[in-house]
């Protein structure tokens, strides 16, 4: 309870701290075109092919959205151990975070906020919603449940690779940059319909980093298309899972960290 | 010719400036190869979206109309993700930090013209990703399985006009990085307007989606809008989906495109310089 409450005093001071800059909506903005221009590519590949199979622009688009809200919300509220690599072990300033006598996953993870990052949430829950509406789907108290566990499921899932990327941190911090595999090119992957993506992507993805059964899954139950509820309802454990495999590298990370800086 | 001559020493220290951070920037081997990691994967993804397009779509001729192959895709898509690397994605570190931490001042008792001076540091900074991480992206490209693999250029002249374009798009984009650059020197903006100029760039260039295969009735504004210049004229060229005459006039372009950004850039320069805030103390 207190490290909660700890949490988000931290997260309330950065938070004030980025509106000082006159120019912050512009931050906003600036993201939010990056959220509606990024899937351009595909809907115009769409435009120009028109749908593939039963696949349509919406379907895939909304597998997307899911992967995107969750990866927006876990870029939003745990800032911290994205940028923890380059901001606190090369600096040093982990060491005095072990030296206070509170959590130290809470401190690293409060430790940045940036407001515009929400805007990547807004995005893509709007395209979300919109695409249901366009594939008639029920908004039942069933599917909406559906839908809240994938994405809490996905912000669990995408705070795992941050944290696993953390814990890699404390024994090399050169040529960490495959990591975006997992984050900002993982959600590219929707981009296939999945009965035509190579097995090893859909493996990869299932089985060691959940990130289709964070979005693919639940989009299936909630409009129908063939997978069942209790598929789409393993985005939260499978989520929380891979988000404590990570938390074990990064406790192992923490226990042989030797100090930096200066 | 007296003028002339008193520019020797500057563009000879711009070379130097530029040779130096070459040099730096060669260092940083692994970042190169974890980078082209993945920009390989990101390759790869886009290979099988487009190789399901052109296979299963319900209207899977859409791309022979628009005048491309698979294999022609597939050859753009690994070149993309090659000359996508001098893009400007960033503001060159140095001169950022120079910006917002006042030393703007120190450059400017340099006896270097300020606009020149960073057009070389900027323009190393595009080049030298290029390297490892670019040289890793073709060598890797080239040995691919046959429906993967980059192919080579569809005619020699074709080689060699895309190989003049692509040194135009280098300066091309090294002079938009630069005209941004110059909006970042009012610090109170943040950098908001600079990722969104850098962003549209970035759409328009081909990167996100060949050109070619955009809607058909903004193929003409597509060709003479400037960013075409970054990626997608040297691309056609190399592909062989643009005959070496219009090559001539599309390179012209790219060009005249350079020379109204550094126009643009060094007069924005001046007049941001007339009324500048030095930041710190």
């Amino acid at each position: 309870m207190k490290s909660l409450k700890l949490y988000f005093k931290y997260i309330r001071i950065n938070m004030l701290s980025g509106l000082q800059y006159k120019g912050w909506w512009l931050m906003i903005l600036q993201t939010l075109i990056v959220v509606v221009t990024d899937p351009i590519g595909i809907i115009l590949l769409f435009y120009r092919f028109g749908s593939v199979g039963e696949w349509s622009v919406e379907k895939i688009l909304l597998i997307y959205a899911i992967a995107v809200t969750s990866f927006g919300l876990a870029e939003t509220f745990s800032r911290g151990f994205d940028y923890f690599p380059w901001r606190m072990i090369r600096s040093g300033d982990f060491d005095r975070i072990l030296l206070r006598p509170c959590s130290v996953f809470v401190q690293v993870a409060g430790s940045f906020f940036h407001i515009h990052r929400i805007s990547r949430v807004f995005g893509g829950f709007c395209a979300i919603i919109w695409c249901m509406l366009k594939l008639d789907a029920v908004f039942s108290p069933l599917n909406v449940l559906v839908l809240i566990m994938a994405l809490i499921g996905g912000y669990f899932a995408y705070t795992g690779v941050f944290v696993m990327t953390s814990g890699i941190a404390f024994f090399t911090i050169e040529g960490l940059d495959w990591i975006y595999i997992f984050t900002n090119a993982s959600y590219q992957v929707t981009r296939c319909p999945i009965d035509y993506m190579p097995k090893i992507l859909r493996n990869l993805f299932t089985f060691f980093m959940p990130m289709l059964v964070i979005s693919y899954y639940p989009a299936s139950a909630i409009c129908g298309w063939g997978e069942g509820y209790a598929k789409g309802l393993l985005a939260l454990p499978a989520g929380l899972a891979f988000l404590g495999f990570s938390l074990y590298i990064w406790r192992f990370g923490v226990r042989h960290y030797q100090s930096t800086g200066s | 010719m007296k003028k002339l001559q008193s520019s020797i020493p500057i563009i000879r220290g711009c070379f130097s400036i530029f040779k130096i951070k070459t040099a730096e920037g060669f260092q940083y081997r692994m970042a190169g190869l974890a980078g082209a990691s993945t920009s390989i994967f990101w390759g790869l993804i886009e290979i099988t979206v487009y190789t399901i397009f052109f296979k299963y779509a319900n209207n899977r001729e859409a791309g022979l109309q628009a005048g491309m192959t698979l294999r022609q895709i597939v050859s753009y898509v690994w070149l993309s993700q090659l000359f996508f690397l001098m893009q400007p994605m960033n503001i060159d570190k140095d001169i950022l930090r120079k910006i917002t931490s006042g030393d703007v001042a120190v450059e400017l008792c340099r006896p270097l013209d300020l606009y020149f001076h960073w057009f070389a540091k900027t323009a190393a900074s595009r080049l030298t990703p290029m390297f490892w991480r670019g040289s890793i992206i073709l060598i890797f490209a080239m040995i691919m399985p046959l429906s993967y693999r980059l192919l080579p250029p569809e005619s020699l002249t074709g080689f060699f006009f895309m190989i003049l374009s692509i040194f135009s798009a280098f300066l091309l984009c090294t002079a938009y990085a630069m005209f941004i650059c110059t909006v970042r020197l009012n610090v109170a903006l943040g950098e908001g307007p600079a990722y969104i100029l850098m962003l549209i760039g970035g759409i328009l260039s081909g990167a996100y989606l060949p050109l070619q295969l955009w809607p058909d009735v903004m193929q003409k504004f597509l060709l003479y809008q400037p960013f075409a210049g970054y990626l997608d004229i040297p691309l056609r060229l190399y592909i062989g989906t643009m005959s070496t005459d219009s090559g001539l006039f599309a390179i012209s372009l790219q060009l005249c495109w350079t020379v109204v950004f550094i126009a643009a850039g060094k007069v924005l320069m001046s007049f941001r310089l007339k009324n500048l805030i030095i930041q710190g103390g």
